[in-house]
């Protein structure tokens, strides 16, 4: 029997081996962005948070929730979907995908949609966490999923590059631990660029994860760094440059085929 | 009969320049168990990963059941299916859900009873809900073809299927190879025990260096190639091999107490009648006699040398 066009089971097998593993460790995948997220408002929002002002209007407690959402969605956007390819290099189990009828777009929407739904799923949460401290009003919400899984499949699509990438899990810290996450602290994630002094608010705008923020936080209150149309098009130049390098990679067979 | 495996002119070069095969072609026939014998770094796992789509070939060709395995890669992959030599498994799955995802990967729908055969057959069932991790090495190898065959595909890849089992685990894999090419199902194994193929086999290839040596009927190989050998046991122990003797090229074992001697099995004339009969004229008496074939190695170890020494 034919799979025909578009091999769906396939997808389906992969996404849910993904998935059954993140369900195996659920507890300690959701109870870790939990405490963090807690942690966070306790010296953000309540040391120091009470002695800032509002920023723009929103109080500064309600003002880092996008950032904070936004800095675990891109760490576990990278984890998940770096660790997902990662393993079965390692273990020498992505011998089955490879040989498997599957085309390298199924492939990626299988390990990349897991890594998705985890890393939207963990943002979430962290969304539900800030309720209990603060009081959020989403002004845009069909933006504010939309934006976030946008972002998520970016920087999953990026994950996935590096779990190819990477020759040990030692490699698969480097990028969040040494690029992305400096990335979002110097992105606006706990304040607004325009409080910034020149010529630091200019040199910024050059770090990409100034418009991811800026973007994500307009969905919620309106405001924003940067433009709208701005942040959107660097995330979609972004998710190309991804998908470009995907591509390369199943085309040349980098250091999944020899 | 078109045949089931269609390879012509495939060859590997690695991206650090080896060479790992050479203008390779071979018809696999439907039905048959195929071994395919050669030494280390021969270039058997590499054709077996080009022909399961894991590995890039550098030049030539392959069709599985008529499908190009690069331009109609997910008609030819549906039928084959992979044991690789080593066991590539996820530790904390249970059997029954990595025999299933392993079906899934392959498009085919969720069969419970399909899955459940395929587990008893490979006496895996009371294992269904095992870790893989909790298993043996004999049982792990056994998961590793529930999963090859879990899609239920033609044509079944073993490569070096009873590497590092025990002899009990080995013989059961045979029958189990037995039993899936009678239920139709074409197999081409790798092996470096030559008892393997010797015993399980329709036909034989042997590739070195990359090169496919030859490819014959099992039977008709050891026919082609094979000497015998006679082995006199002698009524009284000799000192040398009598001068009357010279024209047979007899060799005399250390013990003084048995004489051998080497022959073409096919030969028109291979000599023995009239040895026996010069025997038997010089009054040299024997107790027993007996004969045996040359092996299969004795016969991949001959065509290896050969070319060795040609290549020297």
């Amino acid at each position: 029997m034919s799979v025909g066009s578009f091999n769906h089971r396939g997808v389906w097998a992969i996404y849910r081996f993904e998935m059954y593993r993140f369900l195996r460790t659920i507890w300690t995948g959701l109870a870790t962005p939990v405490i963090t997220t807690s942690l966070y408002f306790v010296v953000f929002g309540s040391a120091i948070g009470s002695r800032m002002s509002d920023i723009g209007g929103v109080d500064y407690g309600a003002f880092i929730v996008p950032g904070l959402m936004m800095l675990s969605l891109f760490n576990e956007s990278i984890f998940n979907a770096s660790f997902g390819i990662h393993m079965p290099r390692f273990l020498g189990t992505i011998y089955e995908p490879l040989s498997a009828p599957l085309s390298p777009f199924e492939i990626v929407l299988g390990y990349v949609g897991a890594a998705v739904t985890k890393a939207t799923s963990v943002a979430l949460v962290i969304l539900a966490t800030a309720t209990l401290f603060v009081d959020i009003a989403i002004l845009h919400p069909g933006w504010m999923l939309a934006f976030l899984v946008l972002v998520a499949t970016t920087f999953c699509l990026f994950g996935f590059i590096v779990g190819i990438w990477a020759k040990g899990f030692e490699q698969l810290q480097i990028i969040p631990m040494l690029i992305v996450t400096p990335l979002t602290f110097l992105g606006g994630a706990f304040y607004s660029i325009e409080v910034l002094p020149e010529p630091w608010r200019t040199i910024t705008l050059f770090n990409p994860v100034v418009y991811l923020i800026s973007g994500f936080r307009w969905t919620f209150y309106g405001s924003a760094d940067v433009g709208v149309g701005v942040s959107l098009a660097a995330t979609f130049a972004f998710l190309l440059l991804c998908l470009a390098t995907i591509w390369w990679i199943f085309r040349t067979g980098y250091r999944l085929k020899s | 009969m078109q045949p089931v495996i269609s390879i012509r002119n495939l060859s590997k070069r690695y991206a650090g320049g080896h060479e790992a095969l050479k203008h390779v072609s071979l018809d696999i026939r439907r039905g048959e168990i195929f071994a395919l014998l050669g030494p280390n770094g021969a270039g058997k796992t590499t054709l077996i990963s080009i022909v399961c789509g894991i590995v890039t070939p550098s030049a030539g060709t392959v069709e599985a059941d008529g499908h190009d395995i690069v331009r109609d890669y997910r008609a030819a992959r549906t039928r084959i299916g992979l044991v690789p030599q080593e066991l590539h498994t996820d530790a904390f799955e249970p059997v029954w859900s990595t025999v299933a995802f392993s079906r899934g990967l392959f498009g085919k729908p969720s069969d419970s009873a399909k899955i459940e055969q395929i587990l008893r057959d490979l006496s895996l069932w009371d294992k269904r809900k095992a870790k893989i991790k909790e298993l043996s090495g004999g049982m792990k190898r056994r998961v590793m073809i529930a999963k090859a065959l879990a899609h239920e595909p033609d044509i079944l890849f073993l490569d070096e299927p009873t590497a590092g089992v025990d002899v009990e685990l080995r013989r059961d894999m045979w029958a189990l190879v037995r039993r899936l090419r009678d239920s139709g199902v074409t197999i081409i194994l790798t092996t470096h025990y030559i008892e393997e193929a010797e015993e399980m086999a329709d036909r034989v290839g042997v590739i070195s260096k990359g090169e496919l040596i030859l490819v014959e009927e099992k039977h008709a190989l050891m026919r082609k190639l094979g000497r015998k050998r006679l082995t006199l046991n002698l009524a009284e122990p000799m000192e040398t091999v009598p001068e009357g003797l010279s024209e047979w090229d007899l060799t005399l074992s250390d013990d003084r107490s048995e004489l051998r001697y080497e022959f073409d099995a096919n030969a028109e004339r291979t000599g023995v009648p009239s040895l026996l009969r010069r025997m038997s004229d010089l009054g040299i008496g024997f107790k027993d006699l007996a004969t045996e074939q040359s092996s299969l190695e004795d016969i991949f170890v001959s065509l290896t040398s050969d070319r060795r020494e040609r290549a020297a």
